[in-house]
């Protein structure tokens, strides 16, 4: 190689450069002028979490949520189509499930293929995978960091959300609804004449609480419940759980009425056996009357709207007799599904069935959360209904391959004595009642069973399967199945 | 040119030597003498993470063989590492994984151990605990690995006899449905070869079904409808009523056992204790151990 070849590609390394540069610094002037005189040529203008200014024309059209709050809550104001990706543990809606998974611990090649004018992300991340998301903005990708440390940051985190993807209106509409949601329930609550003392715990390693300004503590204030730990400091500056300690739980043992666990990440409180079975802990008030509670993080210490079902279930534990009081249902004429759903869970005081990013890695022979084709999330009682049949309470159906639950249908006497066998362990009895009509039960061996502890009476020695039940039926047979238990 | 060569090589070679000489002393310092005296079990189970269950299944077991081999120093292991992490970071309770143990065992100076299992079949956990195991063949002078719980046709019958002494007394109309593991791996036959001596010993009314694999729930059913039962006892054929017994078998899920034979209209019953609590298991797992201590390694 000569010297004339060699200064010539010199040369040319330096007019790529030059060329390199200028291009460069025009889109720094650009940048700059976004960030110095707003022009109004932006229609989204706003400070992200990291305090990086974003600044779009249009709305984004495809977006990559990676952390399971943000693609939930992108949903709840009306996003679908322009979800093109979701993280590795989004799984709610159920509808997040169809979308494309894309992994912040695996090649953002992967991200920056799927072209998408903005990719949401958490702090976490940003701390978690550096170089992930900075060959991500290296290759231009608007990459947008966001999340709520307190409750009060929710609305403009939302807003945050809104404003980029131009559902402005949706939103609003629903941080209306969600806060005139919890004032209700914390109206409702705030006269409750004793109010229960609550134990919160958030791990089950040094049986950690949480802080006071944190969502959980919020919402048992909201639920009408007195943190007995609202004096806890947080672990570490910023963090919503705080050390406790089993000495400072037990010394409070007396004052526990109601024990709840936050359980579905790792870490978390403890199961209700493994809390019953820890040295002193039977001596705690909860514990021995049998009111220790488990909860799913994503309903109380995430945020996203399904926040305000987290408050609703706290008030189903402070206070079951009042809330989950179901003689309102013996004005009915007939009974639902749907409403038998209501009945059923409310009348075993049971937790509403929230999935953790675990559970669609298993098939299920029966029901599957969230496949049914005629109860979409949005339906009023999607949760009683999800976990009457996930507890086992009422049936689900299978039409052409698809799930169905006939919300709509009324419940027939048959149905009923199903229901009510499944909701307690009853044995038969000595002394068997004659039903002439039992071989036109479909069910006989339950309906016989049922008959015989008297929980449903015979006509004129007919039970007569197929006839409807009123609420009145329902109540008064769900009386006595208490009795007997 | 040259004698800058011999002396790079004389460097060097002196330096390999040092380097050597070290590891020798490394070596030597790191081989604890054997104690012709110090012998022991190493009892290995899966692990539970709950106290209670664990005090009166896997300990009872310990304390059996503890208390049949005085001679013996008897230490745990356990081959899962989620529990052995969880008992760690909840409770601050140490416990070894096999290759731990007998590492230990190594390092104390053993000079005989015996490694037994609490498995129930010769299913793919046991084979990775001989696995492991076999590893630390040579480390000790004598070395030998029970056998789980069902592996001879003598077991099979000493189990359906251990069994006998926790069921209930039934009626024609009553069934006890037992609920084992199952497993992808070829021992699952194991289970319906169970099934097979309880009905050559005249056990009447009892059915093996497993969790994950044949026979399942299904084929209970079955046999419960063949022989017009009305009421089931569930009972756990695993060494700790634990999470399996607890939600799978007696819980109040859809998919629970107990739910769905109630949904084709059963009375159910559950009986939430382990294997690990019948007395007569215990003693079968030390004659496991016995036959182990025994066992000189002669072709018979």
């Amino acid at each position: 190689m000569n010297i004339y070849h060699k200064s010539k590609r010199n040369i040319l390394i330096l007019l790529c450069l030059m060329v390199a540069l200028i291009f460069s610094s025009c889109s720094n002037t650009e940048i700059n002028k976004a960030q110095g005189e707003d022009d109004g040529s932006y229609k989204i203008a706003f400070t992200d979490d990291l305090g990086k200014e974003i600044r779009m024309k249009e709305p984004a059209q495809r977006i990559i949520s990676l952390y399971s709050a943000h693609t939930e809550n992108l949903f709840a104001i009306g996003l679908d189509e322009e979800i093109i990706g979701v993280g590795r543990q989004d799984i709610y809606p159920p509808q997040s499930l169809e979308k494309p998974v894309f992994d912040y611990r695996s090649d953002p090649e992967k991200v920056i293929a799927a072209k998408p004018d903005v990719v949401l992300i958490r702090p976490f991340i940003q701390r978690k995978v550096p170089d992930f998301v900075a060959v991500l903005e290296k290759a231009g990708i608007n990459v947008v960091t966001l999340y709520p440390e307190k409750f009060a940051e929710f609305d403009t985190y939302i807003q945050k959300l809104a404003l980029l993807t131009g559902k402005e209106e949706q939103a609003a509409n629903l941080l209306q609804d969600f806060h005139a949601g919890i004032d209700h329930i914390s109206e409702l609550t705030q006269n409750m004449t004793s109010k229960v003392q609550v134990y919160f715990e958030s791990s089950e390693n040094g049986y950690k609480t949480i802080t006071p300004d944190s969502m959980a503590a919020k919402a048992i204030e909201n639920a009408g419940g007195i943190n007995v730990a609202k004096n806890a400091q947080a672990v570490t500056k910023g963090s919503s759980i705080a050390a406790f300690g089993a000495e400072r739980i037990l010394e409070n043992g007396n004052d526990i009425d109601v024990f709840v666990s936050q359980r579905g990440a790792m870490n978390a409180g403890g199961n209700q056996h493994a809390i019953s079975i820890r040295p002193g802990f039977s001596a705690i008030k909860a514990v021995k009357n049998n009111r220790v509670y488990v909860i799913n993080e994503k309903i109380i210490s995430s945020p996203n709207f399904r926040y305000i079902k987290g408050i609703k279930e706290l008030t189903r534990m402070f206070y079951p007799e009042i809330v989950d009081d179901i003689t309102r249902f013996a004005a009915e004429d007939v009974v639902t599904r749907n409403q038998m759903a209501e009945i059923a869970v409310r009348y075993k005081h049971k937790e509403i069935f929230v999935p953790t990013s675990k559970y669609y890695k298993k098939q299920y022979k029966g029901h599957t959360y969230g496949m049914f084709k005629d109860v979409a999330v949005d339906h009023p009682n999607f949760d009683f209904i999800e976990t009457a049949v996930l507890s086992g309470y009422m049936e689900s159906y299978k039409e052409n391959g698809s799930e169905m639950f006939y919300p709509e249908q009324k419940i027939t006497r048959g149905e009923l004595a199903g229901i009510l066998f499944m909701l307690h362990d009853l044995k038969d009895t000595q002394k068997k009642v004659n039903i002439k009509d039992i071989n036109e039960v479909s069910n006989s061996r339950i309906v016989q069973i049922v008959v015989n502890n008297h929980l449903m009476q015979c006509d004129n020695g007919q039970f007569n399967p197929q006839q409807l039940v009123t609420g009145k039926e329902v109540v008064e047979a769900l009386n006595q199945l208490k009795v007997l238990n | 040119m040259k004698s800058k060569i011999t002396l790079l090589s004389l460097v060097l070679s002196l330096m390999l030597m040092v380097v050597s000489l070290v590891g020798c002393t490394q070596e030597t310092s790191g081989e604890v003498a054997k104690d012709p005296n110090q012998k022991g079990i190493l009892v290995v189970s899966f692990g539970t993470s709950y106290a209670d269950t664990r005090e009166v299944t896997i300990e009872a077991v310990e304390n059996e063989i503890k208390d049949a081999f005085k001679d013996y120093e008897t230490r745990r292991a356990f081959t899962s590492d989620i529990i052995i992490k969880k008992l760690k970071d909840r409770d601050g309770i140490e416990i070894d994984t096999v290759k731990q143990g007998l590492q230990k065992m190594k390092d104390d100076g053993f000079s005989e151990v015996i490694v037994q299992p609490l498995h129930v079949i010769n299913g793919a956990e046991y084979t990775d605990v001989v696995q492991i195991a076999s590893e630390f063949k040579s480390s000790f002078d004598k070395f030998n690995i029970g056998s789980p719980l069902l592996t001879s046709v003598e077991d099979y019958k000493a189990v359906v006899n251990a069994l006998k002494t926790q069921l209930p007394e039934l009626k024609d109309n009553e069934a006890v449905a037992f609920m084992g593991h199952g497993t992808h791996h070829p021992a699952n036959s194991a289970y319906a070869c169970f099934q097979y001596a309880l009905e050559d010993m005249d056990v009447k009314n009892v059915f093996m079904g497993t969790v994950e694999g044949y026979p399942d729930l299904d084929n209970v059913i079955e046999k419960l409808n063949d022989n017009h039962i009305e009421t089931v006892t569930l009972m756990p054929f695993m060494l700790v009523a634990g999470d399996h017994a607890n939600n799978d078998m007696a819980g109040d899920e859809e998919d629970a056992w107990k739910s769905i034979l109630k949904k084709n209209g059963f009375v159910v019953n559950t009986y939430i204790h382990g294997l690990g609590e019948n007395k007569a298991i215990q003693e079968l797992y030390v004659a496991h151990t016995k036959a182990a201590i025994e066992d000189n390694g002669e072709e018979e």
